[in-house]
């Protein structure tokens, strides 16, 4: 354990010192004459965390996606403004334009894909149908793929001919257009008896503009320019090299330094600091990682017993208290150099959220007279109390997080302001992220306030059922299973999901995530702080990249230039 | 000393088993877990953890997963990394070449710099050498090696610009034997610093230790070349003890130095061992630990053994 903390310490150190002395001189950037992209070149881009494995089937992080997508493609993806786009389809299948039949009882459904063209696998193998029914079918049968969600709904998959696919589903699956995001060739891995001991998984082969051509662990990994990529004069780079690079203050000192030309996940402090210099340019978009305060409605136990309701958090009046005393804003500005968004509701970006649902603004004032209405009046010690009971939280987070421990000592602040005290009790992300079998705290539901973040998908309607609805919650009847730590329940919420989630035209669905919002909203079982921001950071020579809540910014990766 | 050796040797399997238990035991007690990486993705399902904890073999009795672990590591399948799903032994081989090249670099320039250093100051004792060099070393293994790596990153790094800030090599140019050499300088000198420090010290003290004895008086005053009096008669007793710490960092070599490396980015054995132990990857964990105790065992080992070598008088039996 020394040695562990021996890292902290010095991890914590780097960001010190590399922070602080890092040289504001960096070698100016060149080449802003030039109009047009520019074509060649290598680029090199800093990720602070290894990829763990590039097989998209068994991907959990985020740094698995932003490398593997640059090789692997799939049927369809998503814009930057949350809508869904073909790409190895021709379309995105809908009732419009008769790719998605329902059947006459409206219990089953089928999806019809007409793949695109003349598409080749960057080994030159021809890109075909039976690839598609491939990829579904090893991730139905490999017993260590990461999710199955959605592609259990599928009943079959036909190939009528090599560019038709036809998705037969069990019953009506709303997100279907989610699935077959990425797509496995066949030629390469059929027979393979088991993938996780194939190369595949750290040498991915796709459709996409580049292909992996060597991953050295701990240091780099090079991707080379797929030549058989189906769009005209794309990629414009040559090379792309990930570099594995300890910490992100090391990726930054090496960016100033113009060792490299971009990094991966920069943090919001860091923000000022690279804005300063002018040879580098901060790309900073707000996504639907959403940190929040999540109350327990439960009486605290473990097992907690959701029918018996929390005797402070039980109230309504308490929950808006510390809503109306919490100021979102202001954590931004001060903890989050204003690289974030003030939370709304469960959803605030993408086409199911909506933009007229939101929370009430910072107004301790206006908190007081909740409380006092509600009779929870001020004690001897400034704590206010009802019937005896003191109104005493928890407020627990991961421990060793910078932010939400500021977060936790502002808050603290500000409640105290309101009569309500709160007592900050941590641990460490993995006891309090773990499981009903780790026996954890929140899904055992032995805590008050629990503050973390968790990203809604594109199609909400799974994140939203296991977290909200009444039959999800965590208890010893159904053997923890379900996240819904809030142990919140209402029967006209859950009815407006489930409308949400039987229904396949996107404008009704629509209407009835606004309605489980609202109801959500009024409940105050959440305070929505804030809505994270997706920050990479560039020399000012590199070009084309976009920005985009739904995807990592190696999405537009084909278009990405270097100009010298 | 052949029956000794195995003696030693039959002592150690036992010795092993209980680390491995031990060890076993303690990863398994760890908070959190090696699925902890999938809870956070919404799109995991319970049923899709609990596939997953019985695809991995998570689900089973905790003395059985030991079993089982045990009998494949005996024959050789050293099993696969929960998180990359990688075979233990392609993961470790893919940064132990690494590791070894660092490592032994730096084991070789320590000692290099080291032995004559520490010769030299206790021959010349309280002379200004002495004390420029007591005066070092007691800086050079009072330093942290994070705040010096960063503090050699920072000077020749940064602001000079003489060597890279870390890495192995150049991304993106050809192999280069001068490019290598030059990301090696700062995390060797960085490990090597402290090194020296200890080194020198052990190897004063127990030079001084030596010089003074009467077999010393005996052998300067049959006449012999002073050098032939340090080096043979004084230099391979006093070497007793710098054997000892010599052996016991031998298994660096394989476990690698955790800091040094995760601030230089260098792809070894101590990020490895980091990595699977932030994801709680109990393969490559139990993998790394029970070679690094093995090596330990074989270390003290080899420290006897050389003791015999270096002092006849030691007999084992």
């Amino acid at each position: 354990m020394t040695r562990l903390r021996r890292l902290f310490l010095s991890l914590s150190l780097v960001s010190l010192v590399l922070g602080a002395c890092a040289p504001s001189s960096a070698p100016p950037a060149g080449g802003t004459a030039s109009t047009g992209p520019t074509r060649g070149g290598t680029l090199i881009f800093a990720l602070w965390q290894e990829p763990e494995t590039l097989n998209p089937l068994y991907a959990t992080q985020t740094v698995n996606t932003l490398v593997n997508e640059i090789a692997v493609e799939g049927l369809t993806s998503v814009d930057p403004n949350g809508e869904y786009v073909a790409v190895l389809a021709r379309e995105v299948p809908s009732m419009q334009n008769g790719g998605l039949k329902v059947s006459a009882d409206g219990k089953r459904m089928d999806v019809t894909y007409r793949l695109v063209q003349g598409v080749k696998w960057s080994d030159s193998a021809p890109f075909t149908s039976a690839d598609v029914k491939f990829t579904w079918d090893l991730r139905m049968r490999d017993p260590k793929v990461t999710s199955r969600t959605g592609y259990d709904k599928i009943e079959g998959i036909d190939t009528p001919d090599e560019l038709t696919v036809v998705v037969r589903y069990k019953e009506t699956y709303a997100a279907f257009p989610e699935l077959f995001g990425s797509l496995l060739p066949k030629h390469l891995l059929d027979g393979v008896p088991d993938l996780s001991k194939h190369d595949y998984t750290r040498r991915p082969l796709g459709t996409g503009p580049f292909r992996i051509s060597e991953f050295i662990a701990g240091d780099h990994i090079t991707a080379e320019r797929n030549s058989n990529y189906r769009v005209r004069d794309r990629p414009l780079l040559d090379k792309v090299i990930f570099k594995i690079v300890p910490s992100r203050e090391a990726a930054i000192a090496q960016l100033k330094a113009g060792e490299i030309h971009g990094m991966w996940n920069v943090l919001e402090a860091q923000v000022p600091d690279l804005e300063k210099d002018p040879s580098i340019k901060v790309s900073s978009v707000a996504t639907g990682r959403l940190e929040r305060l999540e109350f327990n409605l439960a009486k605290p136990g473990n097992p907690a017993d959701p029918k018996v309701p929390h005797p402070v958090l039980g109230d309504l009046a308490v929950r808006r208290a510390l809503l109306l005393a919490t100021p979102k804003q202001q954590i931004i500005d001060k903890l989050l150099y204003g690289q974030a968004k003030p939370g709304r509701s469960a959803l605030s970006i993408g086409w199911a959220a909506s933009k007229d649902v939101d929370q009430e603004g910072y107004d301790p004032a206006k908190a007081k007279q909740v409380l006092d209405q509600a009779g929870w009046l001020p004690g001897p010690d400034g704590v206010r109390a009802k019937d005896g009971i003191r109104a005493s939280l928890r407020l627990s987070t991961t421990s060793g997080d910078k932010v939400r421990e500021d977060a936790e000592q502002l808050l603290v602040t500000e409640w105290k302001n309101i009569g309500i005290e709160a007592k900050i009790q941590n641990s460490p992300s993995s006891v309090f992220l773990g499981t009903w079998a780790q026996n954890a705290p929140r899904p055992r539901g032995d805590f008050d306030i629990a503050m973390y973040a968790s990203t809604p998908d594109l199609d909400p309607q799974v994140y939203l059922a296991v977290r909200f609805q009444c039959a999800q919650i965590p208890q010893t009847a159904n053997n923890g299973a379900g996240r819904n730590v809030n142990r919140f329940c209402d029967p006209q919420a859950d009815k407006a999901l489930d409308q949400a989630g039987a229904t396949l035209d996107l404008q009704k669905r629509k209407e009835f995530y606004a309605q489980f919002l609202r109801i959500l909203n009024d409940s105050v079982a959440n305070v929505w702080i804030y809505n994270n921001n997706r920050i990479n950071a560039f020399r000012a020579n590199v070009g084309g990249y976009r920005a985009s809540s739904w995807d990592e910014i190696t999405g537009s990766i084909a278009d990405w230039d270097v100009r010298n | 000393m052949g029956r000794y050796v195995a003696r030693r040797l039959l002592q150690a399997v036992p010795l092993l088993l209980g680390i491995t238990l031990a060890t076993f035991l303690i990863l398994k007690a760890v908070p959190g877990g090696p699925l902890a990486a999938y809870e956070a993705d919404p799109s995991v399902t319970p049923e899709d953890l609990a596939r997953l904890e019985h695809a991995f073999g998570l689900d089973r009795p905790i003395p059985e997963q030991y079993l089982e672990w045990l009998g494949r590591f005996l024959t050789g399948d050293w099993g696969y990394s929960l998180a990359t799903h990688l075979p233990v032994l392609r993961m470790i081989g893919d940064r132990l070449p690494n590791t070894v090249y660092l490592m032994g670099t730096v084991y070789l320039v320590t000692l290099l710099i080291a032995v004559p250093i520490g010769v030299l100051t206790a021959v010349r004792q309280y002379s200004w050498f002495d004390h420029l060099v007591t005066g070092a070393t007691f800086m050079a293994f009072s330093t942290p090696t994070f705040w010096l790596g960063l503090l050699l990153i920072i000077v020749f790094g940064l602001n000079l610009r003489l060597f890279p800030l870390g890495g192995m090599g150049t991304l993106g140019s050809a192999f280069d034997v001068g490019d290598r050499l030059r990301h090696l300088v700062l995390p060797v000198a960085t490990l090597s610093l402290v090194g020296i420090g200890h080194y020198v010290r052990y190897l004063r003290a127990s030079m001084l230790e030596t010089i003074g004895q009467d077999y010393m008086r005996t052998a300067r005053a049959k006449g012999l070349m002073a050098r032939i009096v340090i080096g043979r008669h004084a230099f391979k007793n006093a070497a007793i003890p710098l054997v000892t710490v010599a052996a016991l960092d031998l298994p660096e070599l394989f476990v690698g130095a955790l800091v040094t490396e995760q601030i230089f980015g260098w792809p070894g054995m101590g990020r490895l061992f980091w990595d699977a132990a932030t994801r709680s990857d109990y393969p490559i964990l139990m993998g790394i630990l029970t070679v690094a105790s093995t090596l330990v065992i074989f270390a003290n080992l080899l420290a006897d053994v050389v003791y015999g070598y270096l002092d006849p008088r030691i007999r084992y039996s």
